[in-house]
Order: structure tokens, then sequence, then C-alpha cells
């Protein structure tokens, strides 16, 4: 464990999250949409997942909905911030995303909301996940992805470079929706997709936007953060940039948030595999209607070469 | 007939079949559960982990560290 290198700093995490909770249930509209759109795709997979986890579940917004489920029996609700971990109903442990505590092969299914853009080790996370899944069980997360608040990242990044010389990290990094389906991959899932879906949000001004963020307790939690407050001019010149950058004619500003969704099974020998090299029944050449090339023998050049 | 007494609060005890499911963190390994102290014990990780108001807390900076006495003595129940 070496902390110095993480890029979130999850202690103050879960205290600001810990001191928003009493309002989470006011700023949960990105969760709530999120918990629908994945209720939906559950609802498209016909199987029966007896015991689920939510994993992040902060006060219980996508637990609830998966209870409701026909094919669920068990949903134990998981959050390492223990005033929102109190808003959950029925089963919960208190845990971190990052150190599960389940026994491999104990669940059929692991949903989360909004929770893995924050953990510092997401391919050991995963791996966790993946271990903890019984055979053809499934990860089905959505995270925050890589064109998230990027209005707000270049408004505070131009108004710090120009009024103090220089830039500190003010808006966390997000991974890219390309990235994320190797990583399942290298975790050791099987057919696993990762798609994004943008959500643009308008505010009558980018400071109802921070308001917004921090009643979501979801301001800057990275450990390389500049520990002063954001000096007053300069937050002033960043509120100018983004409405001139990015403001609209009706003068609302938008606000973006890339939904990144994970779905991944745990490998069984039931699913879908790629044939082994050399049992093809059919011919390529047969397929695509052409002739085949003799193994060795070059494909006539188009152009000369000298 | 008798009412069954009231035991604990229902909400209050952590439900067996979550417990049933938990393993130690940091190590992965199987936990005792000691009734008496509501606590989880990993042996491999040498480390004690609450139940509090029926919820485990699966945090290592939460949990009590074990010394060599409380050890040998797990290894004699």
């Amino acid at each position: 464990m070496t902390p110095e290198h993480d890029i979130f700093d999850r202690r103050l995490l879960v205290a600001r999250r810990n001191r928003a909770a009493d309002g989470a249930a006011d700023h949960d509209f990105l969760l709530t949409r999120v918990a629908d759109d994945l209720m939906e795709r559950l609802g498209a997979i016909k199987r029966r997942f007896p015991v689920a986890l939510n994993l992040g579940a902060q006060h219980g917004v996508l637990g609830r909905r998966v209870r409701q489920l026909p094919g669920v029996e068990f949903v134990i609700d998981m959050e390492p911030a223990p005033r929102l971990l109190a808003q959950c109903e029925g089963p919960r442990v208190q845990a971190d995303e990052e150190a599960l505590p389940f026994a491999d092969r104990s669940l059929d299914l692991v949903v989360s909301g909004l929770a893995l853009h924050l953990v510092n080790d997401l391919p050991g996370t995963l791996l966790q996940v993946r271990r903890a899944l019984k055979p053809d069980g499934l990860l089905l997360a959505a995270m925050l992805g890589g064109t998230t608040l990027h209005e707000l990242r270049t408004a505070l990044l131009a108004a710090e470079e120009e009024l103090e010389g220089g830039a500190s990290p003010r808006v966390a990094p997000f991974a890219d929706v390309r990235d994320l389906g190797a990583l399942l991959q290298r975790a050791g899932f099987a057919l696993p997709v990762a798609d994004a879906e943008t959500v643009t949000v308008t505010y009558a001004h980018p400071l109802a936007l921070m308001r917004e963020l921090r009643a979501m307790g979801a301001t800057n939690v990275l450990r390389q953060r500049r520990k002063a407050p954001l000096r007053r001019a300069t937050l002033a010149r960043a509120l100018q940039v983004y409405a001139e950058r990015f403001g609209r004619a009706g003068s609302r500003i938008p606000a973006t948030f890339e939904i990144i969704t994970l779905t991944a099974w745990a490998p069984h020998e039931s699913q879908q595999k790629p044939l082994q090299p050399g049992t093809a029944k059919t011919r390529l050449a047969d397929a695509l209607g052409t002739r085949e090339q003799p193994a060795g023998e070059r494909a006539r050049p188009g152009g000369s070469r000298s | 007939m008798a009412d069954t007494p009231a035991q604990a609060e229902p909400s209050r005890r952590a439900d067996p079949r979550v417990l049933e499911m938990l393993v130690c963190p940091l190590t992965k390994t199987a936990l005792i559960y000691d009734e008496a102290r509501q606590e989880l014990i990993s042996r491999a990780a040498r480390l004690a982990y609450p139940i509090r108001d029926g919820i485990p807390v699966m945090l290592p900076e939460e949990a009590r560290a074990l010394d060599d006495d409380e050890l040998r003595h797990l290894g004699k129940k």
C-alpha cells in the first residue's frame, strides 16, 4: 500500500461524502438517471441473479431498484461512507471498493453506480470483482468518463494559468471508454463491452454547478490538489472563461457528464468463444468469394518499388 | 402459546447470509465470527473487524490489531 502514489485521497472522499450525506437525496439526479438506465439493461437480460452486490452504494438509489427485480433474491449495499450507508435499506457492509471483503465465487451480480471512476487502482478493483463473481456472473457498472466536466476543467486551467502563471489539477482525470474494454479483458472478464453516453446538464451560472458538485460530495479529492483554496480573482476569471467559451445564447451554461457503462461476465464454458485457429469449417476465400493465394507467395504489389 | 422472546432488534443484528460471504479484504482469507464481541477476526491479517449496529465494517483502518496472546487463544477455540 503506497498511498503517496494514489491519485485520489479516498479518506477525504469519504469525509466529503459523509458531510454531504444529509442532502444526498436532493442532489442525486445523475445517480438516479444512471440507476434507471442500468435497470433497463438488467431487465433485458433474461436470467436470474439470486445474490447481488451494489458496489459503492452511496445512499442506496441503485440497490433499492435492484431489490425490485424478479430474479434477484438478496442485495447487499456496500459503501465506505457510513452516513450514506445508513440511508440504505436491507443488508449492508461498510467497505472500500478497492479492498472487497467478498469470498471468491460468492456473487451472481455486481452493479455499481458512479463509484468506479474514483478508485485509485481500477484494474485491481475489477480483478477483485471478477473473482468474487460466480462463473457466468455479471458486472454492470456505470462510471464517469473522459469528457466529464471538460468545460470546468478548461475554465479553471485557463484562469489559473493566466493569473497565477501555472495550473494545478482541479478536475479529476477520467478513464477513456476505449481503454476500459481492454481493462476488463485484462481482469479476466469475458464478453466485455464499454459504451459511452454524454449527458449535458445546464445551469443558470457556473457557480450553481460548483455548488451542486459540493452538495454531491463531488469536489476535488485529488491527492495532488493545491491545498490552498481557489483565489477569489482566479475563481472570478474561471467563471468568466466558462461563460464566454461555453455559454449559450439563452445564457445558461452547459456541463458535460460522460457516463461509461461496463458490461462484463465472469467466464463460463457456456459462453460464446472464438474458435481455435485451424478449426474453421468454411474457407475464408469462399466466404469472401475470392481466390486463395497459396501461402508463401506474395500478392502482386500494386505499385513498383525501387 | 408463549410468545418467542424478542431477541436483539432484527435490524441491529448482522445478516447471517452476509457474514457467510465475507472474507478479510486484505488477505481474502476466512474470518472467525466472535458473536460476543461482535467482531470478525482475520487470523492472517491479525485484525478484528468490528460489527456496528449489525453492519460489518470491513475497513482495515477501523479494525483492532490482535496481539500474540489473542491469536494463541483463538487457536485453542
